[in-house]
């Protein structure tokens, strides 16, 4: 975002730095060394494609078929942990019950047309990459609503779309982000005519199976502390 | 259409496995994943500096805890933000985010936003949060500041109930605490503590020191006062456009 609301706070204090020197360097984060990757993509929300986000993914791989990534607002030390994506490859989404698919978007059309980059990667190693996740799906949820200008995450979980087709992506957003990261969605989409999607298409379930997707919060009883059976009540 | 509290159908995307479907890393991801992390800076994930072992419970199913591994990053004095996993392994999976902020900033939050969080004092007192490896005299002073926090955790992967992929709707979850439904089953602590030698009684007992905040905020623990937890319902709605979708 070219001008993100100011996370509220005080400024970090010595005392505080000194656990997180220590812990900064005798524990091993070895689930956050995984990530290796840096790709940058938009997402709309589920129910307003008006409000459009660029959103900063960094993945890691579980396997072949399957990487899950932390979502930021930025490339920058001070972003905001906005979301996460998990992202499968089209067996595993065929795998999926049919009331789950909706919530997963297809990549194709952001790939393709080439909104859909890695900041810093030569053209034949993003191409690599690229190659394999057109034909991957992705669940997106966002927390954190920094193009309302929201400076703490409030409010519920958003389920996240993708571009899916051209005259979705607003243009200011999309010249705002060539600009910054050097990069045309154009030219991208030149190199990539040749890419192919999920090997059976475009699954009718996924991308919201066409409609939007909202998320509605609901107060549920809680069990009563008899009915659990516990032994140190 | 889908519910944080619904179960999903017993298809291959749920059994016994824990780890998830899918080929295993081919040589050529790897050559990949290796010259992209040389070329990019990757920052925002290098600013995580902590690392927590503690325990959550799931808001809408209080009977369900589960052993959580944060990963933390600071953007202030009184904001964290944590990506959440299943373990401290390489191959963790990624359950959620949590985000952690001081009782000054919980105080501006509306009454509404402030049930969908939770306190943390109890759950530093008690021992159950730790930084693995690090020796307590350091965490010590750290541990005053954040017992006064309040956070809140979305997890999007119920691996608990055997999801071998994140299915459903995100789930709101509520942090240990010292009456009924709040105390976590002591076999899953054992088994945290006996994977890193520790003690969580002896850690309570070099807590003592540490003070209760002076008040937590009632709409905070919100099961506590009201006897609820929360569910997320993801439903179908129009979507307001600006072209054709999908």
């Amino acid at each position: 975002m070219s001008n993100p609301p100011q996370v509220l706070g005080e400024q970090t204090q010595t005392g505080t730095s000194v656990l997180e020197t220590a812990t900064g360097t005798i524990q091993d984060f070895r689930p956050i060394k995984r990530i290796h990757q840096h790709l940058c993509a938009f997402h709309f929300y589920g129910y307003d494609m008006t409000r459009q986000i660029e959103a900063h993914h960094f993945c890691a791989h579980q396997n072949e078929e399957m990487r899950q990534c932390l979502i930021f607002d930025g490339p920058e030390a001070d972003a905001k942990l906005i979301g996460l994506e998990y992202m499968i490859s089209e067996n595993l989404f065929l795998t999926l019950p049919d009331d789950e698919k909706p919530l997963w978007h297809s990549h194709l059309y952001e790939v393709k047309s080439g909104v859909l980059f890695m900041p810093r990667i030569p053209g034949p190693i993003e191409r690599m990459e690229l190659d394999k996740v057109c034909i991957t799906y992705g669940k997106t949820i966002h927390f954190w609503q920094v193009d309302k200008g929201d400076n703490l995450p409030v409010g519920l979980p958003q389920v996240m779309m993708a571009l899916t087709r051209d005259g979705q992506l607003d243009d200011e957003l999309a010249r705002d982000v060539e600009k910054r990261y050097g990069v045309s969605f154009e030219e991208g989409r030149g190199k990539r005519v040749d890419l192919t999607g999920p090997v059976h298409g475009i699954h009718p379930l996924a991308n919201g199976g066409g409609k939007g997707l909202k998320p509605k919060l609901r107060e549920v009883d809680c069990k009563p502390i008899d009915s659990v059976p516990r032994a140190f009540v | 259409m889908a519910s944080s509290d619904k179960s999903p159908a017993p298809i291959p995307a749920r059994g016994p496995d824990r780890t998830p479907p899918g080929q295993p890393m081919t040589t050529g991801q790897k050559v990949i994943d290796k010259g992209a992390s040389m070329m990019q800076s990757l920052t925002p994930v290098k600013q995580m500096s902590q690392h927590v072992c503690t325990f959550a419970v799931y808001s809408h199913e209080m009977s369900r805890h589960i052993e959580t591994h944060h990963y933390i990053s600071r953007l202030n004095q009184d904001f964290l933000q944590c990506a959440v996993y299943d373990s401290e392994e390489p191959n963790a999976r990624l359950i959620g985010i949590e985000y952690i902020i001081s009782d000054r900033l919980f105080e501006t939050l509306s009454e509404e936003e402030q049930k969908l969080w939770h306190s943390h004092a109890y759950e530093i007192k008690s021992g159950l949060w730790v930084n693995p490896r690090i020796p307590e005299m350091i965490g010590k002073p750290e541990l005053e500041n954040l017992a006064k926090t309040y956070g809140k955790f979305w997890c999007t992967w119920q691996v608990d109930r055997g999801d071998r992929l994140p299915l459903g709707a995100p789930v709101l979850m509520m942090s240990p605490q010292g009456v009924n439904l709040g105390k976590i089953d002591p076999e899953l602590v054992k088994q945290r503590d006996d994977k890193y030698n520790i003690s969580t009684e002896a850690i309570k007992e070099s807590r003592v020191e540490i003070e209760e905040p002076e008040w937590i905020n009632p709409q905070a623990d919100y099961w506590k006062q009201h006897g609820k937890g929360f569910a997320v319902d993801i439903e179908q709605t129009e979507m307001k456009l600006r072209a054709p979708f999908p």
